[in-house]
């Protein structure tokens, strides 16, 4: 049932995250105004350079580069407002289309390696607390340790260097091979290697969690009661710790999507796969200004409704992380 | 009368040896330390063993593989890889360790200032935090490098440092506002303890080991963070030599097959970054002192 506090709460939420991205706007605009660099050198190409003065104001009139940044900022606000983001100076196209195009490589990438490493994290951990201290554990604790030690630009490289140089099995760039952009088995061929490298940088870290997380959670009185019972360790593991475990681990992964995502974006960029990780990169080194505000936002919104999220599930599980403790009584009581 | 009962359903469980010989280096990462050192000191003193200059452009020796006269071989413009390992490290680890003590200077000041502010104050502060965390930090570096010049050690320090500070912070503030909130401090308040006393006698002692393990963790980040920007090419440039600019040239490597050029510079990374990582861990608080009921 929603009462007219939820609504309140719901409110207060979504105003706090229309608020951010407003503050976060602002602040990507003023900077990347603000950092030196030509942003005709990225509409114009080479050109750029050899322009007369005359032909840069005029240029920089046309692309409406030439007023102070308050008046640019509020009619970027205007048309922003009525769906029109402005064009990429580099692909001279709708900011939107350009990110159109791209985003789907960047959600299949980060999306089924954030599958991935949600449940291989779940399984690693779990093992790691059913072997506690045995060999496995140990051998697991110590690779693990490595493979999260490893930054992921220098594992793409040994990637590369291993399998798409000396062995010669996969590719070592993009996302597809030139004329075969609908062929399944192309794509899935040239998803190896980042895959694999956006998965195994992030996958001992929430392992890790979830098995330090279960082995707190057998050493409590109730696993003493339960195994008296008469309950085997696999039915207590499974049917009462990892219970109590898994809310900690939702909202664990909610924060953890903007990480995998950071990830992903430093994967592309070495790999060269055509996602918004690229994008961003080129925009903010080239002043495509249009293009690097909606990727801006769009990675900002997606941040912080991601702790907005993890924030909300662990207030479902421990109402006394509520920030207003008033509210905390009223919240306890009703339960 | 006491002959009558017997003790049922107790459970024998041994109790953990505490005196076995060397029992007292378990679970104290003594190789991690080890090899963290070798490495200091080797940078450190490096100028005494090391014969090549590390910038000197052998173009008549570019790229060469391993072999004994250039024990790790030699990068496409011709330099030394192994002087370049140990005066890149210098900077790397000096990198790693100055813009630590930058991160944690602010967020041990404003974690404290949010953790023992009013509750609007604090709001206020981690809401401004938080908008801060979801700034792509690429753009926040290229801005900040472009503001204080031309890429130098401190300046990536410094940027470095300016970008890593909030997630620390944050953790702070939680440590600070759990440990205010607790009878001890109350009770040692209604002692007549004053603020330094119990900020000295009370909170610092309870709150320094999850500050350590977070100060360690940020130099690992510092060091990758180094590294990351060098190797997309807007940190310190090719000139200066670091493990990460050193794996800029890992493109030309690549198309040349140097595979010399990305490994062993990526090897020294990742062995600090596991050293570091097993110091860091051993630190933080044990879970696993207690018996598991399972």
């Amino acid at each position: 049932m929603i009462s007219k506090r939820h609504l309140e709460v719901l409110m207060h939420k979504i105003l706090f995250l229309f608020g951010s991205v407003f503050v976060l706007s602002v602040l990507v605009f003023y900077v990347s105004r603000l950092a030196p660099g030509d942003p005709l050198v990225s509409y114009y190409g080479e050109r750029a350079e050899k322009m007369s003065p005359e032909e840069r104001e005029w240029a920089e009139n046309k692309l409406g580069l030439n007023d102070s940044i308050h008046v640019q900022y509020i009619r970027w606000l205007q048309n922003a407002f009525q769906g029109d983001f402005g064009i990429s100076y580099k692909y001279k196209m709708d900011v939107t289309e350009v990110i159109g195009g791209r985003i789907g490589n960047t959600l299949i990438l980060g999306g089924i390696g954030f599958v991935l490493i949600f449940v291989l994290a779940l399984a690693l951990g779990i093992l790691c607390a059913w072997q506690e201290d045995k060999l496995a554990d140990r051998v697991i604790c110590r690779i693990g340790t490595i493979t999260s030690c490893i930054p992921e630009f220098w594992l793409s490289l040994a990637g590369i260097l291993i399998f798409a140089t000396a062995l010669r099995w996969l590719p070592s760039s993009g996302a597809y091979s030139i004329g075969k952009e609908n062929s399944l088995a192309d794509r899935v061929w040239h998803l190896i290697l980042p895959l694999s490298v956006v998965v195994l940088s992030h996958l001992w870290y929430y392992a890790y969690m979830i098995r330090n997380r279960l082995l707190e959670e057998v050493r409590a009185e109730y696993v003493l009661l339960a195994r008296m019972k008469g309950l085997c360790r696999r039915q207590v593991l499974f049917g009462h710790c990892l219970r109590n475990a898994m809310p900690a681990y939702f909202s664990l992964m909610a924060l953890s999507v903007p990480h995998v995502l950071g990830g992903t974006y430093i994967v592309e960029t070495v790999f060269s796969y055509p996602g918004i990780g690229t994008l961003t990169y080129e925009s903010a080194r080239y002043q495509d200004y249009n293009l690097l505000m909606l990727l801006s936002l769009l990675t900002g919104m997606i941040v912080i409704s991601c702790n907005m999220l993890a924030q909300a599930v662990s207030e479902r599980i421990d109402p006394r992380l509520r920030m207003d403790d008033r509210r905390n009584y009223e919240e306890v009581d009703r339960i | 009368m006491r002959d009558g009962f017997r003790v049922v359903g107790i459970r024998q469980t041994t109790e953990p040896p505490v005196s076995v010989s060397g029992s007292r280096r378990q679970g104290k990462p003594v190789v991690s330390v080890l090899v963290l050192l070798l490495l200091a000191v080797g940078c450190l003193t490096c100028d005494v063993f090391v014969q090549r200059n590390p910038s000197y452009l052998d173009l008549a020796h570019s790229c060469v593989a391993p072999n004994r006269e250039f024990v790790f071989g030699t990068d496409t413009m011709g330099r030394d890889i192994f002087s370049m390992i140990w005066y890149g490290g210098r900077i790397s680890l000096g990198i790693g360790l100055v813009s630590t003590f930058i991160a944690t200077a602010m967020a041990v000041v404003l974690g404290a200032v949010s953790g023992c502010a009013s509750r609007r104050m604090d709001g206020v502060i981690m809401r401004a935090v938080d908008i801060l965390l979801s700034v792509p930090s690429l753009l926040v570096v290229i801005l900040l490098q472009a503001v204080l010049g031309k890429a130098g050690v401190l300046s990536m320090s410094l940027v470095i440092g300016m970008t890593g500070w909030m997630s620390m912070s944050k953790v702070i503030r939680t440590e600070v506002r759990q440990i205010k909130n607790s009878g001890y401090v109350t009770a040692s308040r209604c002692m007549g303890g004053g603020f330094f006393h119990i900020l000295w006698h009370h909170l610092a002692p309870d709150f320094l080991s999850s500050v350590m393990f977070m100060v360690i963790m940020s130099v690992r980040t510092a060091i990758v963070s180094e590294s990351t920007l060098s190797f997309m090419g807007i940190g310190l440039p090719v000139e200066i030599i670091s493990w990460g600019s050193m794996l800029s040239l890992a493109e030309q490597a690549l198309a040349g097959r140097a595979w010399w050029m990305i490994l062993i510079p990526g090897i020294f990374l990742v062995t600090t970054l596991v050293c570091l990582t097993n110091l860091g861990n051993c630190l933080r608080r044990r879970v696993t002192a207690r018996h598991s009921n399972l």
